[in-house]
């Protein structure tokens, strides 16, 4: 990896940030703030993606998780109208702390404890044309043709069970 | 992409055409008893695809889709279930005045979801196939769209996104310690030869095993089972007991036989500890259930722990010889099918008439409907495991598999968990036969899930008499197995 | 530079929170956000793996792009349902839910 002192700062503010903010995200008490909080949570990690050399996934996850899917989530927080309600939690919360906590500590002594066989090889400058090539390749075709149908079942299932009975 | 990749996907794509076609007919069909009616005509499509393929072993689109015996055994076992669903439906449908096509439909989409996971042998493919199946059966199950039926969506929803995303931590683990996504390239890329060197590609295979076990609806993600069970449109839940859980095995299967059967030593014992929690759990809760839907859901959690055993049972499996294990997972799974299928439909049956799933309300059913209370019994029988009925022979091979695997232990907990089952099952038959009938009002069949009720039951009657023919099928469907 | 392992330390602790937030909401929009924080940890490790260990193969981009599209979709059906819920509920905290225990 080359990767330049720039860039290696840069990746950890934008760590940093993406920690804080999904914590707000999970701890605030303010759904619609909390809403707000995930879409700064998923542009750090956009932010991640180009220190990463990956910069089509970077681009995907500005659009698509900041874009379309933030939306979403806002649409439905605004649309139930629970704002005020705030955000309580369940009897599951110490439990929970704790399975989090057991779960953080396994996955950072796994990740410790593995040899990685770091590839030698510089990362792709743009990753966007030889993607599309794998993408549409013999390979994958497949993966995208299903993709095709499960977006089409998703937008069947959202159309039947958006729409009440007598309407 | 050549033609002959096409003919190989040609049952997948014909259904998803079939899919388009009720949907499209819908909008034109004033009478929409007739959908129903041309679906299960045109599942004689993929059908007819899929048994042309029988026989052949080849692959398409770079090795990612496989067309052997043991997918097309899934294959045929999944349209199967389906048409029987489809015909099962038939009142439940036409309590929605609007969006039946769409009924249909997405219940081919989850058909056609569930036959690409038997069949494919890439994570990326496995995955989405795996997502197409469960987003068609949220909105299945929410489908009713009263409360009830909408929460044991929002559940199965929230469920299975937690599920898939511990799957996916998992595969991203296994994609990152093996450089590939292909099953056969993971087996060869795999660095170590227990997985105890390698941590992540232990917590890769644990967080799968996690994953999968939503699919299953076995220890650790069964907790949805219940609720959404008892929520959803009756027919899914027929459909999601038998259908999903076959192609979910199927998965397991392929994945840790052919990606990480050099580890088989270090997963055999995980799955048979999963086996042992999933029967216990299911079989003791089922006990206090006093809704028929719920108990027959507790069952199933229990019927995947039994189904585990035989992936547990890996060590049966002479190299070059017979894999008794994944035999008798195959034959449990259609023995299941034709069972729980059967249960079902005459809940359905009942229920339609009665209006009422609590046990105590089928009280005196022996008066009311001797043939619906016999057949009923006939299905419990066979989930028990007793002779004459299919699921002897089902649980027969299994525990044979188990003791082959030197895993005579796990034939133990499985006979103790059958023992115990006994006692829900033969309450329920006690209920029907013994209790007296609140009104001596007749329940009568009607004639499409009269037919749904008769394919059934006569197949648990017939593989139990002959259960032969079917273990001929396993076993040729297992023969090519990755050993 | 970057060590694999600190990214890979950041995606364990966005994916430890998810989980933390699934099980201590019970709004189902905030579990939903919860998830989405989860899928994000997946990504990173897919990205991270594949540009450290091997990339030119790409396969882990790949991987990722799907799961944004299958995340997307998920949500869209999540919407239909949350609303679903909340026309005939008036709320859509998951324990308030008492006809059936969560």
């Amino acid at each position: 990896m080359h990767v330049g002192t720039g860039a290696s700062i840069a990746f950890w503010i934008m760590a940093v940030v993406a920690v804080v903010s999904a914590s707000g995200v999970i701890l605030l008490k303010d759904i619609f703030r909390a809403a707000l909080l995930l879409v700064v949570s998923f542009l750090s990690i956009a932010g991640i993606f180009v220190t990463l050399n990956a910069d089509f996934i970077a681009a995907v996850q500005v659009l698509i998780y900041a874009g379309a899917i933030s939306i979403l989530l806002i649409f439905a927080i605004l649309l139930t109208r629970d704002v005020q309600e705030g955000n309580p939690s369940n009897r599951l919360k110490i439990p929970g702390m704790f399975m989090g906590a057991v779960l953080l500590t396994a996955l950072i002594v796994v990740f410790v404890n593995t040899e990685w066989r770091l590839s030698t090889e510089a990362p792709l400058d743009s990753t966007t044309a030889a993607l599309a090539d794998l993408l549409f390749s013999n390979k994958f075709v497949l993966a995208f043709e299903i993709a095709s149908v499960l977006l089409l079942a998703a937008m069947i299932g959202a159309v039947v069970l958006a729409r009440g009975e007598d309407e | 992409m050549p033609l002959r990749d096409l003919y190989l996907l040609s049952p997948e794509i014909s259904i998803v055409g079939v899919a388009f076609i009720i949907i499209m007919l819908d909008l034109w069909i004033e009478r929409k008893g007739l959908l129903p009616i041309l679906t299960i005509v045109l599942l004689g499509l993929p059908l007819g695809f899929t048994i042309s393929l029988w026989g052949t072993e080849e692959q398409a689109f770079d090795g990612v889709l496989v067309v052997d015996t043991f997918s097309i055994f899934f294959k045929v076992l999944l349209i199967g279930v389906v048409t029987a669903v489809v015909i099962a439906s038939q009142e439940t449908a036409a309590r929605f005045r609007r969006f039946q096509g769409e009924y249909y439909g997405l219940l081919l989409m989850a058909t056609a979801g569930l036959m690409l996971m038997a069949a494919t042998r890439e994570l990326i493919t496995i995955y989405l196939s795996l997502e197409l199946s469960t987003l068609s059966a949220i909105a299945l199950v929410a489908f009713f769209k009263d409360t009830r039926s909408t929460e044991s969506g929002l559940k199965y929803l929230v469920l299975s996104g937690v599920s898939s995303a511990i799957m996916l931590y998992g595969m991203a683990m296994v994609l990152g310690v093996t450089g590939t996504s292909s099953l056969v390239e993971i087996a060869k890329a795999a660095p170590v030869s227990s997985l105890a060197d390698n941590p992540a590609l232990l917590l890769g295979v644990v967080f799968i095993v996690a994953g999968f076990g939503f699919k299953i609806a076995s220890f650790p993600f069964q907790m949805w089972v219940p609720d959404v069970y008892q929520g959803a449109p009756t027919p899914v839940t027929a459909y999601l007991s038998v259908a999903s859980k076959a192609a979910g095995f199927a998965v397991l299967l392929r994945v840790f036989y052919l990606a990480f059967g050099d580890f088989s030593s270090d997963w055999s014992m995980l799955f048979g500890v999963l086996a042992v929690i999933s029967m216990s759990l299911g079989n003791f809760a089922a006990i206090f259930q006093t809704d028929i839907k719920r108990l027959l859901a507790y069952s199933t959690i229990a019927h995947a722990g039994y189904i585990l055993i035989g992936l547990a049972a890996v060590a049966s499996r002479v190299p070059g010889g017979e894999a008794f294990g994944p035999q008798g997972v195959l034959f449990y799974l259609t023995a299941y099918a034709f069972t729980n299928l059967g249960a079902f439909f005459v809940v359905i049956a009942i229920a339609n008439k009665i209006g009422s799933e609590t046990i105590d309300d089928f009280a005196g059913m022996s008066k009311r409907s001797p043939l619906l209370a016999g057949l009923l019994a006939l299905c419990l029988v066979s989930l028990i495991g007793v002779p004459p009925a299919v699921g002897f022979w089902a649980k027969l091979y299994l525990f044979n598999a188990a003791v082959q695997a030197d895993m005579v232990w796990l034939a133990i907990a499985g006979a103790i968990n059958t023992a115990i089952s006994a006692f829900y099952y033969l309450r329920v038959i006690k209920v029907m036969y013994l209790s007296p009938a609140p009104t001596e009002e007749r329940v009568r069949l009607t004639p499409p899930i009269g037919l749904a009720v008769a394919m059934t039951t006569t197949g648990v009657l017939f593989f139990g008499i002959a259960p032969w023919f079917l273990l001929d099928f396993a076993i040729r469907a297992t023969s090519g197995f990755p050993g | 530079m970057i060590e694999l392992e600190y990214v890979l330390f950041l995606s364990a602790v966005l994916f430890s929170l998810g989980l933390f937030g699934v099980l201590a909401r019970r709004n189902a929009v905030m579990i939903l956000l919860a998830i989405e924080l989860m899928l994000n940890a997946v990504n990173i490790n897919l990205v991270a793996f594949t540009v450290y260990l091997s990339p030119d193969l790409l396969v882990g981009i790949i991987f990722a792009i799907f799961i944004i599209t299958v995340a997307a979709a998920e949500l869209a059906l999540a919407l239909a349902i949350v609303l679903r819920l909340y026309r005939t509920r008036s709320s859509v905290n998951v324990d308030e839910v008492n006809l059936m225990r969560w």
